[in-house]
């Protein structure tokens, strides 16, 4: 389980889709890092997940921007341009992808890559929303 | 070498593992060293540029690396493969990065280049046998070093 509770932030939305997020990221590690079947027996799969990961990425972006501006939440254009540089991330493996194929190899160090940003995204930069959100609840 | 660099790394390394881990980190006594090899396992190196030139190497023993990628992942790992030098090194990118920012606080504006991954013990890293300063990092999953190659422009 790749979810802790310490990453809420307080916004039932946000944090179902940060849920959401990381469960698929969580089984996309497990079938990539599942060495007993071979990876031509995996890659289907793991090509579905990743397509189905990139996808979900866009959309929650999309939402959690838009639940920015309906707060009037003053890091909104820092933030959006953490999501674009995230989107860039991993708009540069499907690159890579495309070009040297769906290699164990990559897809293992994708996944790790991208576990790392999502830890970070909404461990830290995210926070930040749930603390503006409890400091306009205080002052309102 | 100076105090600036070594509580600018601390720092960044104390918050991402704080973040990333849940872990709090301790500092050993800091040490000069003469050349580098790798005496851990796991071991990554960025290339620091701009107002500061040089090498921050980051050395992990393999049990240290597996547990961490462990409480990451919330999955049992087994080997240094390369998802698991692949979180490795994109820890150590963001400790760096991180560094870099805390630097900005005295004046140094430096960019950082991404990680180079070594796995296996004994390797000499070519440093033109300056001397770098050893940050010995302490946390109750294991000890690991951060050498720092930073001569002022």
């Amino acid at each position: 389980m790749m979810w802790k509770d310490k990453y809420l932030i307080g916004v039932e939305k946000v944090d179902q889709q940060h849920k959401e997020l990381f469960k698929n990221l969580g089984d996309f590690i497990k079938l990539v890092q599942n060495k007993e079947v071979s990876w031509e027996d995996r890659l289907d799969k793991a090509k579905e997940t990743l397509d189905f990961l990139q996808g979900y990425v866009v959309f929650h972006f999309d939402d959690e921007e838009k639940y920015q501006e309906s707060i009037d939440y003053p890091n909104i254009e820092e933030h959006k341009q953490a999501h674009k540089a995230f989107k860039e991330g991993i708009n540069e493996y499907v690159e890579i992808f495309k070009e040297g194929g769906f290699t164990e190899e990559k897809m293992q160090e994708f996944s790790a890559k991208l576990m790392t940003w999502l830890i970070m995204h909404v461990g830290k930069m995210d926070q930040k929303i749930g603390e503006y959100v409890k400091s306009r609840e205080v002052n309102a | 070498m100076k105090a600036e660099y070594v509580n600018s790394f601390f720092a960044a390394t104390q918050d991402v593992f704080r973040l990333m881990l849940d872990l709090e980190v301790k500092r050993g006594d800091l040490k000069v060293i003469e050349g580098l090899t790798s005496s851990k396992d796991a071991n990554i190196i960025l290339g620091v540029t701009g107002d500061l030139k040089g090498t921050v190497f980051f050395s992990f023993p393999k049990d240290m690396t597996l547990k961490m990628v462990n409480i990451m992942a919330g999955m049992e790992m087994d080997e240094i493969d390369v998802f698991v030098s692949s979180a490795l090194g994109e820890v150590a990118n963001i400790i760096g990065g991180n560094a870099i920012t805390n630097l900005t606080n005295y004046n140094y504006i430096c960019d950082i280049t991404p990680p180079q991954i070594i796995v296996g013990q004994h390797k000499s890293i070519s440093m033109a046998n300056e001397k770098a300063l050893v940050i010995p990092m302490e946390t109750e999953i294991g000890e690991f070093d951060i050498a720092i190659f930073l001569p002022e422009n």
